[in-house]
């Protein structure tokens, strides 16, 4: 094993590649574009890129099902733009990896900053029900591993699964050992030996079938059963138990780095698989009087663990993408004095 | 005795009849892709259909090939994908104009552009037929649609333009050409880079009858009067159809 100093941007990379990457493609944005200047160096895939976010995603469809492992790299603005091709891909049950390296939004917002606003995107921005399986590391050694992780859950789940990232995460440099993962093995066949069609139309099999309601009652509930499936395989959490604490603070991603330095008043809980959630999380909560879920957004994810706990979940926004431990104890003693 | 029909065999029998509208160009199209395909041999296994959204998008499920029905626009850069994965493949794209110029119109600069060996065949009947019949990019002006009942005013897309000014192959016919119509087809596919066939279609449901076509007959003949074939040159006008290389 050797140990090397790599950007959370290039780990993605690089990992990628040792995970069986064939194909990318992707337009340049701040704060991801690291990741497509490191695979243009490489010489045994395929990199294009192309004339917007929309072509990229729909360019590594095609190419997955033509038997490439595809993977995408954008940031907010991007990922908007490849909402409607996410739903596409989870119909059509493509094996996809797209990076989402988060930057402060809504629209062009602060480009260069951290933020963690694209939570509940990944979820619901596209239309219709799917049930995506979402990864968000929160240091670069972590990224190259879940990024094998994020292409063997693909692959077992055939759909498109999200690397959440921030730009924090996504430009730190950390020394990581570059180890090697399992990796999952391609499942489905390969366009051009066979006469299957695939559409994003409700369907059975091969057909398309745009007027029985059990059919699409059986597709949602077949994608549903494999998902929740697959991610039970991906240890998704880390908790710091704290005896002497009554609180449970919730972080993820850069801002769960931060939370490490109050770990001798709080309990900790990162989750790295933000979705499906980690149901784990229900029986570490009861050991605690108090949930607080701090975010860079204005509490996005907090709705999801309230709906998991089913009991009131307090929040932090941290937002601006300014990362400020003196905000972030200022806030928490604020919800310690009102308990 | 009959002949035996073998550019069935390119298609899904147990799905036929297709759905589309009586006197609707989409099935003639369909005949013709086959039958180039026949001429050349394609392999089924090795040959990959894709296709956009609206009544066009749903030639590719007809097919006994693997295909894809892509989101709206998006049938070029899936393909592209296709191809660039495994460029062994023989990858045609069937879709219509509101899918390639309208939503999709930024890929087709670009796919032109990079001239990824692809065909799309367009099918161009200058209509939203699926959604009822409102305006699209080809279009011409004055026509009336539903979203323009006092007549277009905007310029129809044109096509050659974008495709030719890449070096790109364009061919132009009209589902009345027939032989015309399968010549491009066949040429398209064995063009090596990124080819376009653009067939003028009808669409009497939507389209012919707002116009005062009685049936999709009268709109073929108006194809047959309003359209020459023109073989020697290096820009079709908007009344001729052709081959540019």
């Amino acid at each position: 094993m050797t140990k090397r100093l790599l950007q959370g941007n290039q780990a993605i990379a690089l990992a990628a590649v040792k995970a069986g990457l064939n194909f990318f493609a992707g337009y340049p944005i701040t704060p991801a574009s690291e990741i497509l200047h490191e695979l243009v160096n490489q010489k045994t895939i395929k990199v294009l890129q192309m004339e917007d976010e929309i072509a990229s995603i729909n360019t590594i469809i095609g190419a997955s099902l033509a038997g490439a492992k595809s993977m995408t790299a954008t940031s907010g603005p991007g990922f908007s733009l490849m909402q409607e091709s996410i739903g596409h891909a989870h119909m059509m049950e493509v094996p996809l990896v797209i990076v989402n390296v988060q930057r402060v939004g809504p629209s062009t917002g602060m480009p260069t900053f951290p933020a963690q606003g694209d939570i509940l995107q990944c979820k619901y921005g596209s239309h219709g029900d799917y049930f995506p399986i979402v990864f968000y590391p929160n240091s670069v050694a972590e990224l190259y591993e879940y990024t094998f992780n994020a292409f063997n859950a693909a692959e077992e789940s055939l759909s498109p699964v999200i690397i959440l990232s921030d730009s924090y995460v996504g430009h730190l440099y950390e020394t990581i050992e570059e180890a090697d993962y399992p990796i999952s093995k391609r499942t489905l066949a390969p366009l051009g030996t066979s006469n299957r069609h695939f559409t994003g139309l409700t369907h059975e099999g091969s057909i398309p079938e745009t007027s029985d309601p059990e059919v699409h009652k059986k597709l949602m509930k077949h994608f549903k059963t494999k998902q929740k499936k697959v991610s039970r395989k991906y240890k998704g959490y880390e908790y710091i138990e704290n005896k002497s604490s009554d609180i449970l603070l919730i972080a993820y991603g850069a801002l769960s780095r931060a939370a490490y330095d109050l770990k001798e008043d709080f309990a900790i809980y990162r989750p790295v698989r933000i979705f499906p959630i980690v149901e784990k999380l229900r029986d570490i909560a009861k050991k605690y009087k108090e949930i607080v879920v701090m975010e860079m957004n204005a509490g996005q994810y907090v709705n999801e663990v309230e709906g998991l706990l089913h009991r009131q979940v307090k929040r932090i926004s941290i937002m601006g993408g300014k990362i400020d431990l003196n905000e972030i104890s200022t806030k928490l003693r604020r919800i310690k004095k009102k308990k | 005795m009959t002949k035996e029909l073998t550019y069935l065999n390119y298609l899904k029998q147990d799905r036929l009849p297709h759905q589309w509208c009586p006197g609707c160009g989409n099935g003639i199209i369909l005949k013709l892709s086959c039958l180039a395909m026949e001429k050349l041999n394609f392999p089924k296994k090795g040959t990959v259909m894709v296709s956009g959204i609206g009544c066009s998008g749903r030639s590719a499920g007809f097919f006994d090939l693997d295909s894809v029905h892509t989101a709206h626009g998006r049938a070029l850069p899936v393909a592209e994908g296709i191809k660039l994965a495994n460029e062994e493949l023989n990858v045609m794209v069937i879709s219509g104009d509101g899918d390639l110029f309208g939503i999709g119109g930024n890929h087709l600069l670009h796919a032109s552009r990079r001239n990824t060996d692809i065909t799309v065949i367009c099918i161009s009947n200058a209509i939203y037929g699926m959604t009822g019949g409102q305006c699209s990019p080809t279009t011409e002006i004055s026509s009336k649609t539903l979203t323009t009942p006092r007549g277009n005013v905007d310029t129809p897309v044109n096509v050659q333009a974008i495709v030719t000014a890449h070096n790109c192959f364009y061919a132009r016919s009209t589902t009345y050409h027939f032989n015309h119509a399968m010549k491009c087809i066949f040429e398209a596919l064995q063009h090596k880079g990124f080819s376009f066939v653009e067939i003028k279609s009808q669409c009497i449901t939507n389209d012919g009858r707002r116009r005062g076509f009685k049936n999709s007959y009268e709109m073929l003949m108006s194809y047959k009067e309003n359209y020459k074939i023109n073989n020697s040159t290096n820009e079709l006008e908007h009344n001729e159809i052709g081959i540019i290389k």
